[in-house]
């Protein structure tokens, strides 16, 4: 591989501090485009910690949405002082638990044949994939103990990261 | 990392990477010694590699950001969807605007509405006219509303202008519908007891005359069911009873004294004069507007010199409209549908108080009319009979025909040379007309506290006074034909009552001529 080979090379992106602090700061400023590049650089990871979150596809789209419409809303307002996935994350474990709370709320008052179908442990047997067991058990979780799991075993976050995201 | 932790929590840290150097070498050295930490070790790696394991990962959502960025553009405009606030921001804009508007200006409103009736106010302005034009006035009628205080609207003498006073003293001026006008030739009675020649009368007729077109402008009304009346009527009136009155004691000397209340002979021309000018410092621009919706008093300047302009184009026109065979309609004022709603309006700085009703429109006014002392005149209807009565008394004294030869000297003596209205000691008519105006006076008087005792019989009153003034006319006629009846025996005997004139009396006087003498 020649010089003119490895200029021509598309240059590995990488993501930095700095590169969503001065998306933040351009958007700031009025660039109000730079919200999109935030948006991709995040998204998948919104959607698969309420997926994880909610152990259902259910809303997902619809909580990452609000996920991101609360960013939009308060980014003129970030203050610098935590990496802005700290801040998102921990929007979105906020949103995840209002969901899960409203949920509970609701199940309350709905009859039982109208009840959203939970993943159960009655629905596993013996030809059941063992990966759809651990499935179901972690769904079973508390929230309190799934959250910190999904984050952890997951989504690779640090104890630090998500104590800071359930906001201990 | 806590060093209470169990090791069995030590053991997930370190698989987490969690733990700091020293506690990853404390974990270490003890796994190499326990074989059940080992063991713990290796079940919780594979509950590890279970649990990262059964991720299934969220497929994509292709159209996530373009939902995403509709939803904040949506959000966004709800946000600021600032038009359903626009109905209560507008009210409480308006609100605020006029509570500091009001604050400022606390007279807006008031002059907003002043705007709005003067708009309406020009609505009924339009296209005014001279009521009293169609009425053809005569000089009569103005003398007789002069005098007495009454004015014809139309020709048909239908409707009238009526200016009087209510008990309470204060004066009024109203229209109403006319039960019956029947003050005939009254001014030609005041010129005949004034005595007047023909260039006097062409005088007092000239100054009548000119106060036409001014009464004309007084009254107006229009297409709109509108009446305008100037309160400057009453002075008017005033004015013109006073230039009569300077006229009457410039020219008629001492007939003035006789047929002129005592009050008023004694009058100077100052006085009179004073009259006229106050009269005339009265804002003469003002009237008092009845329309359908309202009444009100407002400025208006009628130009009487284009009127009659107009008036001389259309002249012709009306003219051939009448040899047509045209009737033309005269305006009547509609006191029942046109004005039913005023009940009773006053205005605000109670300068006049104006009722309606089916009958009439009355204008109390009580600033308007200028400080001119009411006068009672003679009754003209009396003065008229008593001249005429007088007139025709004496007349058949004359013979009418031939001479009568007196004396020796066959003296023709001409009865013919006898004027009716002229001389010393033959009919005393001063005296007469004299003792008429004292007793007018007493009349008037009475009749003045009648009226403020009995004001709703007002209208009958002068007629029941005027049938007993003629009653007692009557029996002072009587009394005078007996005095004529002794003076013509008198005459036609000299001889019984004058021994000198023996020879004249033998003379003989034609009985035809005795027969004329008859009255």
């Amino acid at each position: 591989m020649n010089y003119e080979q490895k200029e021509n090379m598309e240059q590995p992106k990488i993501l930095t501090l700095d590169d969503d602090f001065s998306l933040i700061k351009r958007f700031i400023d009025g660039d109000e485009a730079v919200f999109a590049e935030l948006v991709k650089r995040h998204k998948e990871k919104v959607r698969n910690i309420v997926y994880l979150t909610l152990s259902s596809s259910n809303s997902v789209d619809d909580i990452a949405q609000e996920v991101f419409i609360t960013v939009y809303r308060h980014l003129k307002s970030f203050r610098f002082e935590s990496q802005f996935t700290t801040w998102i994350y921990r929007i979105t474990i906020n949103k995840c638990k209002d969901h899960l709370r409203k949920r509970n709320v609701r199940r309350i008052f709905l009859p039982l044949s109208e009840e959203e179908k939970e993943p159960v442990l009655e629905s596993i047997n013996e030809d059941s994939d063992i990966k759809e067991i651990v499935r179901s058990a972690i769904a079973t979780l508390p929230d309190k103990l799934k959250i910190p799991l999904v984050l952890k075993d997951l989504e690779g976050f640090s104890y630090q990261e998500i104590a800071v995201y359930n906001g201990m | 990392m806590n060093k209470n932790y169990t090791d069995k929590e030590l053991l997930s840290a370190y698989i987490d990477g969690e733990l700091s150097l020293n506690e990853k070498k404390l974990i270490e050295d003890k796994i190499k010694t326990s074989l059940e930490l080992q063991k713990e070790l290796s079940d919780l790696k594979k509950i590890k590699e279970l649990t990262s394991g059964s991720v299934d990962r969220i497929s994509e959502s292709p159209f996530f950001e373009t939902r995403l960025f509709a939803n904040i553009n949506t959000q966004a405009s709800n946000r600021f969807n600032y038009k359903k606030w626009i109905p209560i921001g507008s009210l409480t804009l308006v609100t605020l605007t006029l509570m500091v508007v009001l604050k400022v200006n606390p007279k807006l409103i008031d002059n907003i509405v002043e705007q709005q009736k003067s708009n309406l106010a020009g609505f009924y302005k339009e296209n005014l006219q001279p009521l009293l034009y169609a009425a053809d006035l005569t000089n009569e009628d103005i003398f007789n509303f002069a005098v007495y205080q009454e004015l014809p609207l139309d020709s048909a003498n239908q409707q009238i202008l009526k200016l009087g006073f209510d008990p309470a003293g204060t004066e009024f001026f109203e229209i109403k519908n006319a039960s019956n006008i029947s003050h005939a030739s009254n001014l030609k009675s005041f010129v005949a007891a004034l005595d007047l020649n023909e260039a006097e009368i062409e005088m007092i007729d000239s100054i009548i005359g000119s106060y036409s077109d001014q009464l004309s402008s007084l009254v107006l009304v229009n297409d709109k069911n509108s009446v305008a009346i100037n309160p400057n009527i009453w002075n008017t009136r005033k004015v013109i009873l006073a230039d009569i009155l300077a006229f009457a004691k410039r020219f008629a000397g001492q007939n003035y004294s006789k047929i002129l209340p005592t009050e008023v002979a004694e009058l100077d021309n100052k006085t009179i004069m004073k009259w006229v000018s106050d009269a005339k410092s009265v804002k003469a621009n003002q009237y008092i507007f009845f329309t359908p919706d309202s009444i009100f008093e407002d400025d208006f300047v009628f130009d009487m010199d284009e009127f009659k302009e107009q008036m001389e184009n259309v002249k012709d026109e009306l003219a051939e409209l009448k040899e047509q065979g045209v009737e033309l309609k005269e305006f009547r004022i509609n006191f029942d549908s046109a004005y039913g709603n005023h009940k009773r309006n006053t205005d605000k700085s109670k300068r006049y108080e104006i009722s309606v009703n089916k009958d009439q429109i009355k204008v109390n006014v009580q600033d308007f009319a200028i400080n001119i002392p009411e006068i009672d005149f003679p009754d003209f209807d009396s003065i008229a009979i008593i001249i005429n009565e007088a007139t025709k008394n004496i007349y058949p004294v004359i013979p009418p025909s031939g001479s009568v030869v007196v004396g020796k000297n066959n003296y023709n003596y001409n009865f013919n040379s006898v004027k009716p209205r002229n001389k010393k000691g033959e009919v005393s008519l001063d005296s007469v007309m004299h003792q008429r105006n004292t007793e007018n006076e007493l009349k008037n008087n009475e009749q003045k506290k009648k009226y403020q005792n009995q004001v709703k019989t007002g209208p009958d009153f002068n007629d029941s006074l005027m049938l007993k003034q003629n009653e007692e006319l009557k029996k002072e006629m009587d009394n005078l034909k007996k005095e004529l009846q002794k003076f013509r025996q008198d005459f036609t005997k000299p001889n019984e009552s004058d021994s000198g004139q023996s020879k004249k009396s033998k003379q003989k006087v034609n009985p035809v001529d005795t027969d004329e003498i008859e009255i």
